[in-house]
């Protein structure tokens, strides 16, 4: 009879309090470990936006942040839950450092782009496979991008160790050979703006990413369908969308976010790949996602978030000397409160309206 | 009788939820031993007022006298103590225990041990005065749905209520249950009990009812004596204008649209579902399918449009086999679809209304080109459908789920009925829907029929089935049992056979396709 009211738990209300939420909580254990939190919280902005360099690496971090955050955010839109972004990262950075160190004398301008592709492919392979298991034989992705991301490690430490990727005169942390220039993403910050910094063009496909994903999902059929499915599996079922089809696509475009940011650790970052890469990006991008609820800005910001957490959390510990724990804990906290909202819309639902029945 | 003091007299009674002013001074008189209904259309306030009896909720302002006191029924208790029970739409039962226990429930007498037998004699000792049959020892979970019912108002009178209101009772029942139900109800008046009916369904208030309060938008519309009105008049109180009359029937049908033969096709649960199905619908002919919910009507849709697999037989549609085709390819020979749950199946919820009216077509033009959506084109056919289907507000961008029912349903019929269909098969298509909004629907339908169009009906409604309908298929355990044309069609014979009595089909008009 009536709608609930609460429509603000529809907006950025819900993230931004609960961000607010968990950044007074973490204060508190700060407090009660006897520093000052806000002496923390301001070593902490200073360390993650304190000098143009500072920013630049906190950026650095916002880039594999934000694509496997989009990857989980897309299969989310689609009613799957993706928690493979880390495997599918690591399967594109193979892919991407066995091409980029294959043909290491091809100019850029064939190089690039295939690397780019095969980083690509490979995430969107990987992705695809677990869609197709839940398509096909209604295995839980759940399950299967889990048991993916230890398959791809230990993959890794085969490929690496002592199997064909292995560099010929690597010592120290197994990697592989060194990729061409040619499939180097180059830095775009010139030195005199930002001396010594690191930041490439990574970025830059990472925005691009982000608009690609605003357009497939509310620009196309394609994407549309996938919403439907999402919001409306059996609507969308008898209306003709096969639900199974798009779980395929969906989860191999999901794989394609994640590759491509294993694509970009590699070509701009690292320009090879080592055993134990980039690790934990892909299960923050989880937290990514859900605290952008799964929208093109919302994900870009949150990305952004966590990336000034993760950076500024070292130089809190270096400088003022306190935990980079804490920066954990509030990320925690975030989480909570986030997984929370459902239990606040109970409560405001049952608030709203009066109670219909007694049995 | 106007001198006796009334049992019920509620007074200015006013309800505000929100935004919304479900009740506004309203007034409602129920004598002792009288059977009176309670009708208005969905949302007009009747269920609000009877929770305010019963406790449920509480009014803003107004009072309500019991046998000329005033009472304030701050919950269920307090009403349950003043004599007043309800026996609500949907069944509040424990299906392991049996029908005794179930009636005693939250009532034990005795102390903690359940004496099996006394209980059992007091509920046979309650049945016998009333006239209710129940076996006492039958276990919930085996009885049908009409029996539950009983067991609801056994529990009623079990807690020795003066006053019961009913709540919709009707919905679930067969017409059999329902003509037995009416006469519990009478002699439950006999026995000087006194009965309030929440219902819109005309044919039932003047079935059983003395006297009728209509309500109208939350207001009072009307307070009528059964004897001295017409349905006509209850339904001009109701919906606040004269009703349209039905066409009348079209001329003689066309073509073989759909054809089915031999078709069987399994359940969820994996027993069969439909055993052995022939039919057929005629371009311009209304082919209704009469059954109790769960006969195999919903099954027998779903193989028709692809969303499930048959294990054998032939559907054709236009001629052409579709029984393995998905529901894409089945759409695409212009089979129109409208689902039994439309909040599940026909709608997108948290789409908008523009959204869901391209649901299935996102692909094409106008609304795409080249897999990339066209947004003005959606909008812009949008607002037009949302207004030639009458969607009230008429705003492409409002969210589905927050349409009304009636409103919901009509954004089904837009974006199903627009691309001019060679086939609709239509389940349940006015389930919950009001006077006005049923209306449309089937206006809507009959615009199809003349059109050329063949429709495949499925209601649980009779009289929808006998209103809309040219010839009418009884299905029963997942078989058709027989197809009458309508004017065979007695609401008795119907009713017989959608309890599986074949012998009801005395002069068997065949069952064979077209």
């Amino acid at each position: 009879m009536r709608q609930p009211s609460f429509e603000w738990t529809r907006g950025p209300a819900i993230p931004v309090v609960s961000v607010l939420f968990a950044l007074v909580l973490g204060g508190l254990f700060v407090w009660i470990s006897g520093h000052d939190p806000i002496t923390a919280y301001a070593a902490l902005l200073r360390g993650a936006f304190g000098s143009p360099y500072d920013i630049s690496e906190t950026l650095l971090i916002a880039v594999p942040l934000l694509l496997t955050g989009l990857s989980v955010a897309v299969a989310f839109r689609a009613g799957l839950f993706n928690i493979g972004a880390q495997g599918q990262l690591l399967v594109g950075a193979v892919a991407a450092g066995w091409v980029g160190a294959q043909w290491p004398d091809l100019p850029a301008i064939v190089l690039l782009p295939l690397t780019l592709l095969a980083g690509i492919l490979g995430g969107a392979v990987y992705g695809g496979i677990a869609g197709w298991l839940k398509a096909a034989r209604g295995v839980n992705e759940v399950i299967t991008t889990i048991m993916q991301n230890y398959t791809i490690v230990f993959v890794m430490h085969w490929l690496l160790q002592n199997g064909p990727m292995q560099a010929p005169n690597a010592f120290g942390t197994p990697a592989s050979a060194p990729i061409g220039a040619g499939a180097v993403l180059p830095v775009i910050v010139p030195d005199f703006l930002v001396p010594s910094s690191r930041l490439h063009a990574g970025v830059l496909l990472a925005l691009l990413a982000t608009v690609a994903f605003w357009f497939l999902l509310w620009r196309t059929s394609l994407g549309y369908e996938l919403r439907a499915v999402g919001l409306g599996m059996r609507a969308a079922a008898q209306a003709g969308i096969d639900p199974r089809k798009r779980m395929v696509i969906v989860m191999a475009i999901a794989g394609g976010f994640a590759g491509l940011a294993g694509m970009i650790q590699v070509s701009g970052l690292f320009h090879r790949v080592y055993d134990g890469f980039s690790a934990g990006f892909g299960f923050d991008a989880i937290a990514v996602a859900l605290l952008g609820k799964n929208a093109p800005l919302g994900v870009v910001l949150s990305a952004l978030l966590f990336a000034a957490f993760s950076r500024g959390g070292t130089l809190m510990q270096s400088d003022a000397g306190i935990s980079s724990h804490l920066v954990e804990i509030v990320e925690a906290l975030v989480l909570f409160v986030i997984a929370a909202e459902t239990v606040v819309r109970a409560v405001a639902r049952r608030w709203g309206t009066p109670v219909k029945a007694v049995s | 009788m106007a001198l006796e003091t009334p049992i019920v007299e509620m007074r200015g009674i006013s309800k505000r939820f929100g935004e919304l002013q479900a009740l506004a001074d309203v007034d409602l008189t129920v004598h002792r031993g009288d059977i009176h209904a309670l009708v208005g259309e969905n949302g007009a306030g009747k269920t609000t007022l009877m929770n305010i009896l019963y406790g449920l909720y509480r009014a803003d302002a107004g009072t309500t006298r019991i046998r000329g006191n005033e009472a304030r029924i701050a919950g269920p208790r307090d009403a349950i103590h003043l004599g007043i029970g309800m026996i609500h739409q949907h069944f509040m039962l424990v299906p392991p225990l049996t029908v005794a226990e179930n009636v005693v429930l939250g009532d034990e007498r005795g102390g903690p041990l359940l004496d099996r037998r006394g209980i059992e004699a007091r509920v046979s000792e309650l049945e016998a005065r009333f006239g209710i049959r129940a076996d006492p020892s039958a276990k919930i979970e085996d009885v049908p749905f009409g029996v539950q019912q009983r067991v609801e108002i056994l529990k009623v009178l079990y807690r020795g209520s003066e006053i019961l209101i009913f709540d919709e009772p009707t919905a679930v029942l067969t017409p059999q249950e329902v003509d037995d139900l009416f006469q519990i109800v009478r002699t439950l008046r006999g026995e000087g009990k006194t009965v309030i009916l929440i219902t819109h369904k005309l044919r039932e208030v003047m079935a059983v009812s003395d006297h009728v309060t209509v309500l109208r938008e939350g207001r009072n519309a009307a307070q009528l004596v059964t004897t001295r009105t017409t349905p006509a008049q209850i339904a001009v109180a109701m919906v606040g204008r004269e009703l349209r009359e039905i066409a009348a029937r079209s001329g003689t049908p066309g073509d073989v649209v759909l054809e089915v033969s031999g078709l069987t096709a399994p359940s969820d649960r994996g027993g069969p579902a439909l055993k052995g199905i022939d039919l057929g619908v005629r371009a311009g002919e209304i082919v209704g399918l009469a059954g109790v919910g769960g006969n195999g009507q919903s099954e027998l849709a779903q193989c028709i449009l692809g969303l499930r697999d048959a294990s054998a037989g032939v559907i054709r549609v236009g001629g052409v086999d579709v029984a393995h085709d998905d529901p894409h390819r089945t759409r695409r020979r212009g089979v129109a679809y409208v689902p039994e749950d439309r909040r599940v199946e026909g709608l997108v919820l948290p789409f908008s209304v523009a959204e869901n009216f391209i649901l299935g077509k996102q692909d094409r033009a106008p609304y795409a080109r080249r897999g990339i959506l066209r947004a003005d084109a959606i909008r812009r056919e949008g607002a037009r459908l949302a207004t030639e289907f009458d969607v009230r507000p008429a705003d492409p961008d409002i969210e589905v789920g927050s349409l009304s029912g009636g409103n919901q349903q009509k954004v089904v019929l837009g974006r199903e009925l627009s691309e001019s269909p060679k086939l609709i098969v239509a389940n349940q298509p006015t389930r919950g829907l009001d006077i006005a909004a049923t209306e449309y629907v089937h206006e809507r339908l009959l615009d199809q029929r003349s059109r050329g169009c063949a429709i495949l009906l499925i209601s649980s409604e009779l009289d929808e089935i006998r209103d809309l309908s040219d010839r009418i298929a009884v299905m029963f355990e997942g078989r058709i049992l027989a197809v009458l044309p309508a004017s065979e069609a007695t609401e008795d014979r119907l009713g017989l056979l959608m309890a599986g009595h074949v012998e009801a089909v005395g002069e068997r008009s065949g069952t064979s396709p077209a």
